[in-house]
């Protein structure tokens, strides 16, 4: 029995270790569409610190003043998942961390002829991603378009 | 008598010719009115708007000048850059590797960590050293200024922190769109506090790149700050065109206000901008806060749900045409800039027309009604870009430039 219960331990740990391994690169570089624990991942990353937690109707935004002047809010729908993610300041804010595996939507946003240093707007599948402004001064969002609750205005996503 | 007629008749060779260099003498197919006569004191540079340089030829709407750089001290060791983009929106002069024949010394900071820097523009990023280079732009010289070369092969290792801001990375001709860039905006560095704080802006590179403060000598300064003369401020000169577009449009690059005959104050309406150098602009019954004006935006971006967007074609479902307006008929709105010292454009109107239409003509570069979206919840930005410049003198006064139309930062036109 002792040995069976070592080895059901063993098996345990690894399944937990596996878990982890599972959990982690999404836990670690993701925050867009992902559960709310994740805003508190983009903090500590960032070292930054979340200047306000605000219940809105239909949702919850959490601001992160970030290091840089940057600031960053992150939108979580009643289900609990952030729906969207929105930053100004003088720069962009880490995106690869906070969009998670939509960062690659703008990273490889299509170009043209009309694109140099124009701001980009991006709509693939789901995902929408805004990015504005100029030197000194930087604005964007990315929202997924499925996840935004009933009654929720783009307007308000800022 | 005699002498105005003459006048008149080299007034109208001119035309003739222009009308001629421009493919066409219906009216129609471009060419616009003439550019302001060239002058000829040393404070004044050409620029052109054209297809761009040849890897990466299709620019809309972008201004370029050329710039003579040189290693530090010396005369001979210096080289002729065209097709720079003139840049109100951005600071610094920043010119891309691959076209730099010259080696320019890297900046050393005091821990003894090369200096690096990951230039953010809104569609992408640009990351490079940052070296130093005498700059020389028509007649004006400014000495040992610190200057981005973006793509050099000695800072292969983009930092994560770099490429992390997300975009496009422009480190090439083909995707900068230009073979280096000249930011003249009103102030005088690409930064600000760079000195006390990290914006994920500049690196310091030894083995690897880490984010730092830099000493305000060693940033990137709008260069024209630094020239000997003609210093606070510049003024761009360009002509009026055809509604339909026109091809090689040139203008002028006026360096400084008041300081010569040539770049004196008028009577103008001159708005002061807040500390990112952004003014008002009302528009359709919104004030929209957070507006720039920016010779280094292509169109001219606003929110207006009321004016139909362009459909992509079917061959080219993702083709960036979407974000730009396609009404009908062209429509000509009114629309009004106020500075934060409250003082307000008259009369001002702006037109929109089809961009599939206009952009149809391919030999074209320039496209005064060329306008596009910006999403509504990028609040309140009206980007008023390079069609704005088209047939008026517009003058940027950078941050405590004392002038007879006022204090900088402003611009007057």
């Amino acid at each position: 029995m002792p040995i069976f219960q070592s080895n059901d331990l063993k098996r345990a740990a690894l399944g937990v270790a596996v878990l982890i391994a599972a959990l982690l690169p999404q836990v670690a570089s993701a925050t867009l569409g992902q559960p709310e624990i994740t805003v508190q991942t983009d903090v500590e990353l960032a070292h930054a610190s979340i200047k306000s937690s605000e219940d809105r109707t239909g949702y919850r935004v959490h601001e992160i003043q970030l290091p840089s002047g940057t600031v960053m809010r992150e939108f979580v729908a009643p289900n609990g998942n952030v729906f969207a993610v929105a930053w100004q300041g003088p720069t962009r804010p880490d995106l690869r961390q906070a969009l998670g595996q939509y960062f690659g939507a703008f990273a490889s946003a299509p170009r043209s002829k009309l694109s140099d240093r124009r701001h980009v707007q991006i709509q693939q599948g789901d995902l929408v991603l805004q990015s504005g402004g100029h030197m000194r001064a930087l604005s964007g969002r990315a929202y997924l378009q499925s996840a935004i609750p009933s009654g929720v205005s783009l307007g308000d996503l800022h | 008598m005699v002498s105005m007629r003459a006048l008149k008749m080299g007034l109208c060779v001119l035309l003739c010719l222009s009308a001629i260099a421009c493919g066409g003498s219906d009216g129609t197919s471009g060419g616009g009115t003439p550019p302001p006569p060239p002058t000829s004191t040393v404070n004044t540079a050409s620029v052109i708007i054209d297809g761009g340089p040849s890897a990466s030829s299709g620019s809309v709407n972008t201004m370029f000048t050329t710039v003579t750089v040189c290693v530090p001290g010396s005369t001979t060791s210096c080289q002729t850059i065209d097709h720079i983009q003139v840049d109100t929106g951005s600071y610094g002069l920043r010119l891309l590797a691959p076209v730099l024949t010259l080696t320019l010394p890297v900046e050393m900071l005091a821990s003894g960590g090369s200096l690096a820097e990951c230039t953010q523009f809104v569609d992408g990023f640009s990351w490079g050293p940052i070296a130093t280079a005498d700059i020389q732009i028509a007649g004006e010289t400014a000495k040992s200024v610190p200057v981005q070369v973006i793509g050099d092969s000695r800072f292969t290792n983009i930092p994560a922190e770099c490429s992390g801001t997300g975009g496009t990375e422009e480190d090439t001709v083909s995707t900068f769109g230009a073979n280096g860039i000249l930011g003249i905006g009103p102030f005088e560095s690409d930064c600000g506090d760079c000195d006390t704080a990290t914006h994920g802006l500049y690196f310091s590179c030894t083995t690897s790149c880490t984010d730092t403060t830099v000493p305000d000598n060693l940033q990137i300064p709008n260069p024209v700050t630094h020239f000997a003369v003609d210093n606070n401020g510049a003024i761009i000169v360009l002509p009026s065109v055809a509604a339909g577009g026109a091809s090689n449009v040139m203008g002028s690059l006026i360096f400084g206000i008041d300081t010569q005959s040539d770049n004196a104050s008028g009577t103008q309406t001159v708005l002061t901008v807040d500390d990112n150098a952004e003014l008002l602009v009302m528009f359709n019954g919104q004030t929209f806060g957070n507006s720039f004006i920016d010779s280094g935006s292509n169109g001219i971006f606003f929110a207006d749900s009321s004016i139909t967007t362009c459909a992509a074609p079917a061959n080219d479902p993702t083709s960036q045409i979407v974000n730009f307006y396609c009404p009908a008929s062209t429509l000509t709105l009114p629309v009004t800039i106020q500075g934060m010292n409250g003082t307000m454009t008259n009369n001002l109107t702006f037109a929109v027309g089809n961009a599939i239409n206009m952009l149809e003509n391919t030999d074209f570069d320039a496209y005064p009604q060329l306008a596009g979206t910006l999403p509504p919840g990028n609040a309140g930005s009206f980007d008023y870009g390079l069609p704005f410049f088209y047939g008026k003198r517009v003058a940027i006064a950078v941050q405590g430039a004392m002038t007879t139309a006022g204090t900088g930062p402003y611009i007057a036109f």
